[in-house]
Protein backbone atom coordinates (compact mmCIF):
# COMPACT_ATOMS: atom_id res chain seq x y z
CA UNK A 1 0.00 0.00 0.00
CA UNK A 2 1.21 3.80 -0.64
CA UNK A 3 0.49 6.63 -2.10
CA UNK A 4 -1.51 7.01 -5.14
CA UNK A 5 -2.79 10.14 -7.20
CA UNK A 6 -5.45 9.70 -9.86
CA UNK A 7 -6.01 12.09 -13.38
CA UNK A 8 -8.68 11.97 -16.15
CA UNK A 9 -6.32 13.14 -19.21
CA UNK A 10 -7.95 13.38 -22.67
CA UNK A 11 -5.69 14.00 -25.46
CA UNK A 12 -6.27 16.24 -28.21
CA UNK A 13 -8.61 15.15 -31.08
CA UNK A 14 -8.42 11.38 -30.11
CA UNK A 15 -10.55 9.03 -28.93
CA UNK A 16 -11.00 7.76 -25.60
CA UNK A 17 -9.52 4.08 -26.92
CA UNK A 18 -6.76 6.50 -28.71
CA UNK A 19 -5.49 8.23 -25.94
CA UNK A 20 -5.41 5.16 -23.39
CA UNK A 21 -3.40 2.90 -26.51
CA UNK A 22 -1.12 5.76 -26.37
CA UNK A 23 -0.62 5.67 -22.88
CA UNK A 24 0.14 2.22 -22.59
CA UNK A 25 2.38 2.32 -25.17
CA UNK A 26 3.75 5.13 -23.45
CA UNK A 27 4.24 3.04 -20.43
CA UNK A 28 5.88 0.08 -22.17
CA UNK A 29 8.66 1.94 -24.10
CA UNK A 30 9.38 2.91 -20.19
CA UNK A 31 9.85 -0.50 -19.52
CA UNK A 32 6.79 -1.46 -17.80
CA UNK A 33 5.79 -4.48 -17.32
CA UNK A 34 2.09 -5.08 -17.61
CA UNK A 35 0.19 -6.97 -14.67
CA UNK A 36 -3.39 -8.12 -15.17
CA UNK A 37 -6.01 -5.89 -14.97
CA UNK A 38 -7.94 -3.85 -12.84
CA UNK A 39 -11.37 -2.57 -11.76
CA UNK A 40 -12.90 -0.21 -9.77
CA UNK A 41 -16.53 0.90 -9.98
CA UNK A 42 -19.10 3.08 -7.81
CA UNK A 43 -22.82 2.93 -7.00
CA UNK A 44 -24.86 5.67 -6.21
CA UNK A 45 -27.66 5.52 -3.59
CA UNK A 46 -29.81 8.70 -2.48
CA UNK A 47 -32.02 8.00 0.53
CA UNK A 48 -35.71 7.62 -0.11
CA UNK A 49 -38.17 9.69 -0.64
CA UNK A 50 -40.05 7.76 2.62
CA UNK A 51 -37.30 8.72 4.98
CA UNK A 52 -36.59 12.11 3.81
CA UNK A 53 -39.83 13.59 5.43
CA UNK A 54 -39.33 12.01 9.07
CA UNK A 55 -35.92 13.58 8.70
CA UNK A 56 -36.18 16.70 7.24
CA UNK A 57 -33.56 17.16 5.77
CA UNK A 58 -32.43 17.06 1.50
CA UNK A 59 -31.46 13.90 0.76
CA UNK A 60 -27.75 12.75 0.44
CA UNK A 61 -25.84 10.85 -1.89
CA UNK A 62 -24.04 7.82 -0.62
CA UNK A 63 -21.22 6.18 -2.45
CA UNK A 64 -20.92 2.52 -2.73
CA UNK A 65 -17.35 0.94 -4.07
CA UNK A 66 -15.42 -1.84 -5.18
CA UNK A 67 -11.45 -1.88 -5.85
CA UNK A 68 -9.79 -5.15 -7.31
CA UNK A 69 -6.82 -4.21 -5.32
CA UNK A 70 -8.96 -4.83 -2.35
CA UNK A 71 -10.87 -7.67 -3.11
CA UNK A 72 -12.45 -8.33 0.09
CA UNK A 73 -13.66 -5.24 0.80
CA UNK A 74 -16.50 -2.45 0.55
CA UNK A 75 -15.99 0.88 0.50
CA UNK A 76 -18.81 3.38 1.50
CA UNK A 77 -18.53 7.10 1.52
CA UNK A 78 -20.27 10.45 1.30
CA UNK A 79 -19.25 13.41 -0.33
CA UNK A 80 -17.24 15.15 2.18
CA UNK A 81 -18.17 12.95 5.07
CA UNK A 82 -16.74 9.63 6.14
CA UNK A 83 -15.75 6.91 3.96
CA UNK A 84 -16.71 3.46 5.89
CA UNK A 85 -14.16 0.25 5.02
CA UNK A 86 -16.07 -2.38 5.47
CA UNK A 87 -16.22 -6.30 3.86
CA UNK A 88 -17.88 -7.45 1.35
CA UNK A 89 -21.41 -7.87 3.30
CA UNK A 90 -21.87 -4.18 3.04
CA UNK A 91 -23.75 -5.49 0.00
CA UNK A 92 -25.95 -7.76 0.83
CA UNK A 93 -26.85 -5.08 3.55
CA UNK A 94 -27.46 -2.52 1.16
CA UNK A 95 -29.90 -4.54 -0.42
CA UNK A 96 -31.87 -5.30 3.20
CA UNK A 97 -31.58 -1.03 2.92
CA UNK A 98 -33.86 -1.49 -0.38
CA UNK A 99 -36.84 0.90 1.50
CA UNK A 100 -34.77 3.36 2.92
CA UNK A 101 -31.60 3.87 0.33
CA UNK A 102 -32.23 3.71 -3.50
CA UNK A 103 -29.77 2.98 -5.59
CA UNK A 104 -29.73 5.32 -9.27
CA UNK A 105 -29.13 2.43 -11.10
CA UNK A 106 -28.02 4.46 -14.33
CA UNK A 107 -25.85 5.90 -12.68
CA UNK A 108 -23.48 3.19 -12.24
CA UNK A 109 -19.87 4.34 -13.01
CA UNK A 110 -16.77 2.02 -13.56
CA UNK A 111 -13.14 1.80 -14.89
CA UNK A 112 -10.92 -0.97 -16.06
CA UNK A 113 -7.90 -1.41 -17.65
CA UNK A 114 -4.53 -2.88 -17.12
CA UNK A 115 -1.91 -2.55 -14.56
CA UNK A 116 1.49 -1.87 -14.88
CA UNK A 117 4.27 -2.28 -12.73
CA UNK A 118 7.50 0.26 -12.95
CA UNK A 119 10.08 -0.53 -10.50
CA UNK A 120 8.15 1.27 -7.20
CA UNK A 121 5.31 2.45 -9.38
CA UNK A 122 2.32 1.02 -9.93
CA UNK A 123 0.06 2.77 -12.95
CA UNK A 124 -3.40 1.53 -13.54
CA UNK A 125 -4.82 3.34 -16.70
CA UNK A 126 -8.33 2.55 -17.37
CA UNK A 127 -11.34 3.29 -19.34
CA UNK A 128 -13.81 4.70 -17.28
CA UNK A 129 -17.54 3.74 -18.68
CA UNK A 130 -21.09 4.69 -17.63
CA UNK A 131 -23.29 1.80 -18.97
CA UNK A 132 -22.44 1.00 -22.37
CA UNK A 133 -20.46 4.43 -23.23
CA UNK A 134 -16.76 5.20 -22.58
CA UNK A 135 -16.64 8.68 -20.87
CA UNK A 136 -13.19 9.37 -20.22
CA UNK A 137 -9.54 7.67 -18.83
CA UNK A 138 -8.48 6.92 -15.46
CA UNK A 139 -4.63 7.03 -14.30
CA UNK A 140 -3.79 6.04 -11.37
CA UNK A 141 -0.17 6.23 -10.30
CA UNK A 142 1.07 4.43 -6.51
CA UNK A 143 4.30 4.93 -5.40
CA UNK A 144 4.45 1.49 -3.20
CA UNK A 145 7.35 2.31 -0.56
CA UNK A 146 5.83 5.76 0.81
CA UNK A 147 2.98 5.81 3.13
CA UNK A 148 3.26 10.03 4.12
CA UNK A 149 1.55 11.69 0.43
CA UNK A 150 3.77 15.15 1.79
CA UNK A 151 6.94 12.75 1.41
CA UNK A 152 6.63 11.81 -1.99
CA UNK A 153 4.63 13.80 -3.75
CA UNK A 154 6.76 15.37 -5.53
CA UNK A 155 8.47 11.82 -6.63
CA UNK A 156 5.35 10.86 -8.13
CA UNK A 157 4.72 14.41 -10.28
CA UNK A 158 8.25 13.98 -12.09
CA UNK A 159 7.06 10.27 -12.89
CA UNK A 160 3.64 11.71 -13.42
CA UNK A 161 5.45 14.22 -16.18
CA UNK A 162 7.87 11.94 -17.74
CA UNK A 163 4.86 9.72 -19.46
CA UNK A 164 2.19 12.38 -19.08
CA UNK A 165 3.83 15.43 -20.42
CA UNK A 166 1.52 18.37 -20.11
CA UNK A 167 -1.44 16.60 -18.39
CA UNK A 168 -0.09 16.43 -14.99
CA UNK A 169 -2.63 17.22 -12.42
CA UNK A 170 -2.05 19.33 -9.22
CA UNK A 171 -1.83 18.21 -6.05
CA UNK A 172 -4.69 16.15 -5.14
CA UNK A 173 -7.35 17.37 -2.26
CA UNK A 174 -6.84 14.57 -0.65
CA UNK A 175 -3.29 15.36 0.22
CA UNK A 176 -4.60 19.14 0.55
CA UNK A 177 -5.77 18.58 4.40
CA UNK A 178 -3.53 15.63 6.17
CA UNK A 179 -0.26 15.96 4.25
CA UNK A 180 1.67 14.31 7.16
CA UNK A 181 -1.18 11.38 7.82
CA UNK A 182 -0.54 8.24 6.90
CA UNK A 183 -2.50 7.68 3.08
CA UNK A 184 -4.89 4.88 3.19
CA UNK A 185 -7.03 2.82 0.74
CA UNK A 186 -10.03 5.11 1.68
CA UNK A 187 -8.06 8.10 -0.02
CA UNK A 188 -7.90 6.24 -3.08
CA UNK A 189 -11.28 5.79 -3.00
CA UNK A 190 -12.10 9.24 -2.41
CA UNK A 191 -10.18 10.53 -5.09
CA UNK A 192 -12.06 7.82 -7.01
CA UNK A 193 -15.43 9.19 -6.25
CA UNK A 194 -14.28 12.84 -7.02
CA UNK A 195 -12.83 11.76 -10.69
CA UNK A 196 -16.03 9.75 -11.57
CA UNK A 197 -18.41 13.09 -10.13
CA UNK A 198 -15.97 15.14 -12.60
CA UNK A 199 -16.71 12.53 -15.69
CA UNK A 200 -19.92 12.20 -14.71
CA UNK A 201 -20.85 16.34 -14.78
CA UNK A 202 -18.44 16.58 -17.92
CA UNK A 203 -20.77 16.29 -21.38
CA UNK A 204 -20.56 13.21 -23.30
CA UNK A 205 -16.82 13.12 -24.59
CA UNK A 206 -17.73 13.45 -28.57
CA UNK A 207 -15.59 11.19 -31.34
CA UNK A 208 -13.74 14.68 -32.78
CA UNK A 209 -12.32 14.94 -28.62
CA UNK A 210 -12.52 18.10 -26.75
CA UNK A 211 -10.41 18.96 -23.59
CA UNK B 1 -45.47 -9.79 10.93
CA UNK B 2 -43.83 -12.60 9.60
CA UNK B 3 -40.85 -12.61 7.78
CA UNK B 4 -41.43 -15.34 4.43
CA UNK B 5 -39.29 -18.00 4.72
CA UNK B 6 -35.68 -17.12 3.82
CA UNK B 7 -35.16 -20.29 2.61
CA UNK B 8 -37.63 -19.17 -0.26
CA UNK B 9 -35.97 -15.75 -1.26
CA UNK B 10 -33.60 -15.89 -4.23
CA UNK B 11 -29.59 -15.99 -3.56
CA UNK B 12 -28.96 -11.82 -4.55
CA UNK B 13 -25.73 -11.20 -5.79
CA UNK B 14 -24.00 -14.45 -5.50
CA UNK B 15 -24.54 -14.40 -1.68
CA UNK B 16 -26.50 -17.18 0.46
CA UNK B 17 -28.19 -15.44 2.69
CA UNK B 18 -27.28 -16.35 6.48
CA UNK B 19 -29.45 -17.32 9.27
CA UNK B 20 -28.84 -17.21 13.14
CA UNK B 21 -30.31 -19.98 15.43
CA UNK B 22 -30.56 -18.70 18.85
CA UNK B 23 -31.29 -20.33 22.51
CA UNK B 24 -31.03 -18.03 25.45
CA UNK B 25 -31.21 -18.69 28.80
CA UNK B 26 -29.90 -17.25 32.32
CA UNK B 27 -27.64 -18.03 35.52
CA UNK B 28 -28.14 -16.16 38.40
CA UNK B 29 -24.47 -15.07 39.46
CA UNK B 30 -23.73 -17.43 42.33
CA UNK B 31 -24.29 -20.21 39.81
CA UNK B 32 -21.70 -18.91 37.34
CA UNK B 33 -18.87 -20.92 38.32
CA UNK B 34 -20.92 -24.59 38.05
CA UNK B 35 -21.27 -23.43 34.40
CA UNK B 36 -18.43 -21.87 32.94
CA UNK B 37 -16.86 -25.74 34.97
CA UNK B 38 -18.91 -27.47 32.97
CA UNK B 39 -19.07 -25.62 29.27
CA UNK B 40 -14.76 -25.86 29.90
CA UNK B 41 -15.65 -29.88 30.35
CA UNK B 42 -18.37 -29.88 27.01
CA UNK B 43 -16.61 -27.47 24.72
CA UNK B 44 -13.84 -27.36 22.49
CA UNK B 45 -10.43 -27.12 24.16
CA UNK B 46 -9.38 -23.80 23.69
CA UNK B 47 -8.02 -21.04 26.25
CA UNK B 48 -10.69 -19.55 28.22
CA UNK B 49 -11.71 -16.75 26.25
CA UNK B 50 -13.39 -13.53 28.33
CA UNK B 51 -14.48 -10.45 26.48
CA UNK B 52 -15.61 -7.03 27.10
CA UNK B 53 -18.03 -5.09 24.31
CA UNK B 54 -19.27 -2.32 23.71
CA UNK B 55 -22.56 -2.39 21.56
CA UNK B 56 -24.73 0.36 20.32
CA UNK B 57 -28.02 0.02 18.64
CA UNK B 58 -28.97 2.25 16.10
CA UNK B 59 -32.46 2.86 14.29
CA UNK B 60 -33.51 4.39 11.41
CA UNK B 61 -36.89 5.92 10.88
CA UNK B 62 -38.96 5.48 7.89
CA UNK B 63 -42.37 5.55 6.63
CA UNK B 64 -42.51 2.25 7.57
CA UNK B 65 -44.27 1.02 10.83
CA UNK B 66 -41.10 -0.39 12.34
CA UNK B 67 -37.26 1.16 12.22
CA UNK B 68 -34.63 -0.80 10.55
CA UNK B 69 -31.79 -1.77 13.49
CA UNK B 70 -28.66 -1.91 13.09
CA UNK B 71 -26.01 -3.10 16.11
CA UNK B 72 -22.59 -1.60 16.42
CA UNK B 73 -20.37 -3.50 18.59
CA UNK B 74 -16.82 -3.11 19.48
CA UNK B 75 -14.00 -5.11 21.76
CA UNK B 76 -13.18 -2.94 24.95
CA UNK B 77 -10.52 -5.14 25.96
CA UNK B 78 -8.49 -5.80 22.16
CA UNK B 79 -7.31 -2.78 20.48
CA UNK B 80 -7.36 -2.96 16.96
CA UNK B 81 -10.19 -5.09 16.32
CA UNK B 82 -12.49 -4.03 13.88
CA UNK B 83 -15.97 -2.83 14.72
CA UNK B 84 -19.01 -5.39 14.41
CA UNK B 85 -21.94 -3.96 12.40
CA UNK B 86 -24.97 -6.76 12.76
CA UNK B 87 -28.05 -6.78 11.03
CA UNK B 88 -30.75 -9.39 12.57
CA UNK B 89 -33.98 -9.94 10.47
CA UNK B 90 -37.42 -10.85 12.06
CA UNK B 91 -37.40 -14.21 14.04
CA UNK B 92 -38.95 -16.77 10.77
CA UNK B 93 -41.99 -18.16 12.40
CA UNK B 94 -41.71 -21.35 10.42
CA UNK B 95 -41.89 -24.63 12.02
CA UNK B 96 -43.33 -24.85 15.45
CA UNK B 97 -41.29 -27.95 16.18
CA UNK B 98 -38.15 -26.22 15.44
CA UNK B 99 -36.09 -26.15 18.80
CA UNK B 100 -34.18 -22.71 17.97
CA UNK B 101 -35.06 -18.91 17.36
CA UNK B 102 -33.88 -18.46 13.61
CA UNK B 103 -33.49 -14.84 11.91
CA UNK B 104 -31.27 -13.83 8.95
CA UNK B 105 -28.73 -12.41 10.18
CA UNK B 106 -25.58 -10.06 8.33
CA UNK B 107 -22.24 -9.66 9.76
CA UNK B 108 -19.90 -6.91 8.25
CA UNK B 109 -16.46 -6.10 9.75
CA UNK B 110 -15.92 -2.61 9.46
CA UNK B 111 -13.52 0.30 10.21
CA UNK B 112 -13.68 2.79 13.59
CA UNK B 113 -15.36 5.20 11.72
CA UNK B 114 -18.55 3.27 12.14
CA UNK B 115 -20.47 5.24 14.31
CA UNK B 116 -19.84 8.61 11.75
CA UNK B 117 -20.93 6.79 8.97
CA UNK B 118 -24.09 5.65 10.59
CA UNK B 119 -25.35 8.73 11.61
CA UNK B 120 -24.33 9.83 8.68
CA UNK B 121 -26.45 7.92 6.77
CA UNK B 122 -29.72 8.89 9.08
CA UNK B 123 -29.13 6.53 11.65
CA UNK B 124 -29.65 7.79 15.71
CA UNK B 125 -28.77 5.62 18.54
CA UNK B 126 -31.32 4.39 20.40
CA UNK B 127 -29.48 2.50 23.23
CA UNK B 128 -26.16 1.36 24.40
CA UNK B 129 -24.55 -1.34 26.96
CA UNK B 130 -21.50 -3.35 27.97
CA UNK B 131 -21.14 -6.72 27.60
CA UNK B 132 -18.30 -8.65 29.88
CA UNK B 133 -18.29 -11.96 29.94
CA UNK B 134 -16.82 -15.34 28.47
CA UNK B 135 -16.75 -17.13 25.36
CA UNK B 136 -16.84 -20.75 24.33
CA UNK B 137 -17.01 -22.88 21.12
CA UNK B 138 -18.10 -26.50 20.74
CA UNK B 139 -17.31 -26.78 16.43
CA UNK B 140 -19.59 -24.42 14.66
CA UNK B 141 -21.77 -23.62 18.41
CA UNK B 142 -21.27 -20.62 20.08
CA UNK B 143 -21.76 -20.10 23.77
CA UNK B 144 -21.51 -17.02 25.19
CA UNK B 145 -21.55 -16.21 29.00
CA UNK B 146 -21.75 -12.57 29.40
CA UNK B 147 -23.39 -9.43 31.93
CA UNK B 148 -24.99 -6.88 30.57
CA UNK B 149 -23.74 -3.05 32.07
CA UNK B 150 -25.70 -0.22 31.86
CA UNK B 151 -23.56 3.08 31.14
CA UNK B 152 -24.69 5.79 33.11
CA UNK B 153 -23.26 8.79 31.41
CA UNK B 154 -23.48 8.08 27.44
CA UNK B 155 -20.53 8.01 25.63
CA UNK B 156 -18.49 6.52 29.01
CA UNK B 157 -17.77 3.11 29.30
CA UNK B 158 -16.19 3.18 32.39
CA UNK B 159 -19.03 4.32 34.09
CA UNK B 160 -21.24 1.38 34.15
CA UNK B 161 -23.83 -0.52 36.74
CA UNK B 162 -24.72 -4.09 36.24
CA UNK B 163 -28.36 -4.32 34.68
CA UNK B 164 -28.73 -7.60 36.85
CA UNK B 165 -27.74 -9.79 38.93
CA UNK B 166 -27.81 -12.57 36.53
CA UNK B 167 -25.39 -14.09 33.86
CA UNK B 168 -26.99 -14.10 29.98
CA UNK B 169 -26.64 -17.62 28.62
CA UNK B 170 -26.78 -17.74 24.83
CA UNK B 171 -25.96 -20.17 22.31
CA UNK B 172 -26.11 -19.43 18.93
CA UNK B 173 -24.82 -20.84 15.17
CA UNK B 174 -24.53 -18.74 11.96
CA UNK B 175 -25.46 -20.91 8.99
CA UNK B 176 -26.52 -20.85 5.72
CA UNK B 177 -30.59 -21.02 5.05
CA UNK B 178 -31.95 -24.44 5.28
CA UNK B 179 -30.13 -26.04 7.48
CA UNK B 180 -32.36 -26.83 9.94
CA UNK B 181 -30.74 -30.21 11.60
CA UNK B 182 -28.40 -27.64 13.33
CA UNK B 183 -31.25 -26.62 15.94
CA UNK B 184 -31.41 -30.01 16.92
CA UNK B 185 -27.40 -30.20 17.40
CA UNK B 186 -28.07 -27.24 19.57
CA UNK B 187 -31.36 -28.30 21.44
CA UNK B 188 -29.00 -31.78 22.30
CA UNK B 189 -25.76 -29.80 23.45
CA UNK B 190 -28.32 -27.29 25.44
CA UNK B 191 -29.81 -30.66 27.00
CA UNK B 192 -26.40 -30.97 28.41
CA UNK B 193 -26.69 -27.92 30.12
CA UNK B 194 -29.64 -28.87 32.30
CA UNK B 195 -30.17 -28.32 35.30
CA UNK B 196 -27.60 -25.40 35.76
CA UNK B 197 -29.12 -23.14 33.12
CA UNK B 198 -32.42 -23.95 30.59
CA UNK B 199 -31.97 -23.23 27.64
CA UNK B 200 -34.74 -22.11 25.37
CA UNK B 201 -36.35 -20.49 22.41
CA UNK B 202 -37.16 -17.03 23.66
CA UNK B 203 -39.55 -15.12 21.06
CA UNK B 204 -38.49 -11.15 21.51
CA UNK B 205 -42.18 -10.43 20.83
CA UNK B 206 -43.89 -11.62 23.41
CA UNK B 207 -41.31 -9.98 26.39
CA UNK B 208 -42.39 -6.61 24.81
Amino acid sequence: MGTTCHIMPVAEGKSVQQTVELLTRKLEMLGAEKQGTFCVDCETYHTAASTLGSQGQAGKLMYVMHNSEYPLSCFALFENGPCLVADTNFDVLMVKLKGFFQSAKASKIETRGTRYQYCDFLVKVGTVTMGPSARGISVEVEYGPCVVASDCWSLLLEFLQSFLGSHTPGAPTVFGNRHDAVYSPADTMVQYMELFNKIRKQQQVPVAGIR
Amino acid sequence: MEAPPVTMMPVTGGTINMMEYLLQGSVLDHSLESLIHRLRGLCDNMEPETFVDHEMVFLLKGQQASPFVLRARRSLDRAGAPWHLRYLGQPEMGDKNRHALVRNCVDIATSENLTDFLMEMGFRMDHEFVARGHLFRKGIMKIVVYKIFRILVPGNTDNTEALSLSYLVELSVVAPAGQDMVSDDMRNFAEQLKPLVHLEKIDPKRLM
